[in-house]
């Protein structure tokens, strides 16, 4: 759990931290121990504060309503024929929901219980802040993405920095490693030179090139509109000209997130790291003068790790030979 | 507007409205305490038998409250 990478920054910032599932503590126990977990992880066996918090898994209750009881099959997580078969005669639109919300393949009945996994950033009363649930179960953010959204500042790790005529940037990825379904960000923090300034969105109609970021597609990656914080307006005197622009320290935000797809699990297994690369785009102004575009080279190079995931299909596998040998 | 285009209107339509009584879209977002409002007390034991309580894992700003699917997968 990469929230524990993050703990230290977390509680810099007086902020505690808790995750809660349906595990029991014997399973919870063995989860922190493998992964060095040091915060509380809470047992809500039987769902009890799930359900109170509203966020129970219905699609999965329904799921195993309709497909109906008692096909597990012996091998953990996996369906029997029946089950597949059931669920393949539903309704689409509810076999969609299930594939969303519940599991692309697996056994239905694991999941009764579960919640529609997501995130609440709490104040000290316990009134919610904001919340980060994700339409698709696989997807979602990570605890430094939630960080760095919400404006709290997060040591940049593996940051790409630079300095030209006109500014200074520190470009930096959320998270030194993601995986599917991942949502991080990369950020870039400009901080434009005295008396310069870069253009803002609503520029471009005045002939003006807006500051941006512009990564490359990558198969199996999927990218947010990049995200301007609110911009001043630079009065043109010679020009008459009120033009959205930057003349202060900024950060633009590029939502990235890894698919989660059965195709992209399928396609990134054999790989280490995912690369993105592009280029940070701008055009800076002082009072009298605009220079001509800039176009700078970046690129990040951050670990893939799909080891969980690996870890579940060997034990699946084992799990398999194992009955294969009875 | 044609038989043919009023039949395949008529068909279109009849989809529309089999799935719209079917199935309502599940909308996350609106599930669960929203913004400014408070969540729910609660009294859950921890990795290590602990009892824990939204008070005992606040900090002084707040947290972050995590629900996740399972530890076990």
């Amino acid at each position: 759990m990469e929230l524990q990478d993050r703990l230290e920054e977390l509680q810099a910032q007086g902020l505690g931290a808790a995750a809660i599932s349906f595990d029991s503590e014997a399973v919870l126990a063995e989860f922190s121990e493998r992964r060095g977990i040091t915060f509380p992880l809470l047992s809500d066996v039987g769902s009890k504060v799930i359900t109170e918090f509203g966020i129970l898994n219905t699609v999965a209750i329904e799921a195993l309503e309709k497909i109906g009881p008692g096909r597990r099959d012996p091998t953990p997580g996996r369906p029997t024929q029946d089950e597949i078969d059931a669920r393949t005669s539903l309704d689409p639109a509810f076999e969609e929901d299930i594939g969303k919300y519940v599991t692309v393949g697996a056994a239905i009945d694991f999941h009764v219980g579960t919640p529609f996994p997501g995130t609440f950033m709490l104040d000290r009363t316990g009134r919610v802040t904001s919340r980060f649930f994700e339409e698709f179960y696989r997807e979602r953010n990570t605890t430094a993405n939630i960080m760095l959204k919400l404006g709290a500042g997060l040591a940049p790790i593996a940051a790409v920095e630079g300095s030209t005529a006109h500014l200074k940037f520190t470009a930096y990825p959320s998270d030194p490693y993601v995986t599917l379904g991942s949502r991080f960000s990369v950020a870039v923090a400009v901080e434009p030179n005295p008396d310069i300034h870069v253009y803002a969105p609503g520029a471009e109609t005045m002939g003006y090139r807006v500051v941006s970021l512009n990564l490359r597609p990558v198969p199996h990656v999927r990218f947010e509109p990049v995200k301007f914080p609110e911009s001043e307006i630079y009065y043109f005197e010679p020009l008459d000209e009120r033009v959205p622009a930057y003349q202060r320290p900024f950060t633009l935000l590029q939502e990235v997130i890894v698919d989660a797809t059965n195709e992209a699990e399928e396609a990134l297994s054999q790989r280490e790291a995912l690369t993105l690369s592009g280029t940070f785009d701008y055009q800076a102004c002082d009072d009298e003068l605009c220079y001509e575009p800039v176009s700078l080279p970046v690129s990040f190079t951050l670990d893939l790790r799909l080891l969980e995931r690996a870890r579940y299909r060997d034990l699946r596998r084992a799990r398999e030979r194992a009955e294969a040998n009875r | 507007m044609t038989a043919l285009g009023i039949a395949v209107a008529v068909m279109v339509f009849g989809v529309g409205l089999d799935e719209v009584q079917s199935r309502t879209p599940i909308d996350v977002a609106s599930l669960g305490p929203q913004v400014g409002e408070r969540v729910p007390a609660f009294s859950l034991p921890d990795q290590n038998g602990q009892i824990q309580t939204l008070e005992s894992i606040l900090g002084p700003n707040g947290a972050i409250l995590v629900f996740h699917r399972s530890a076990s997968w």
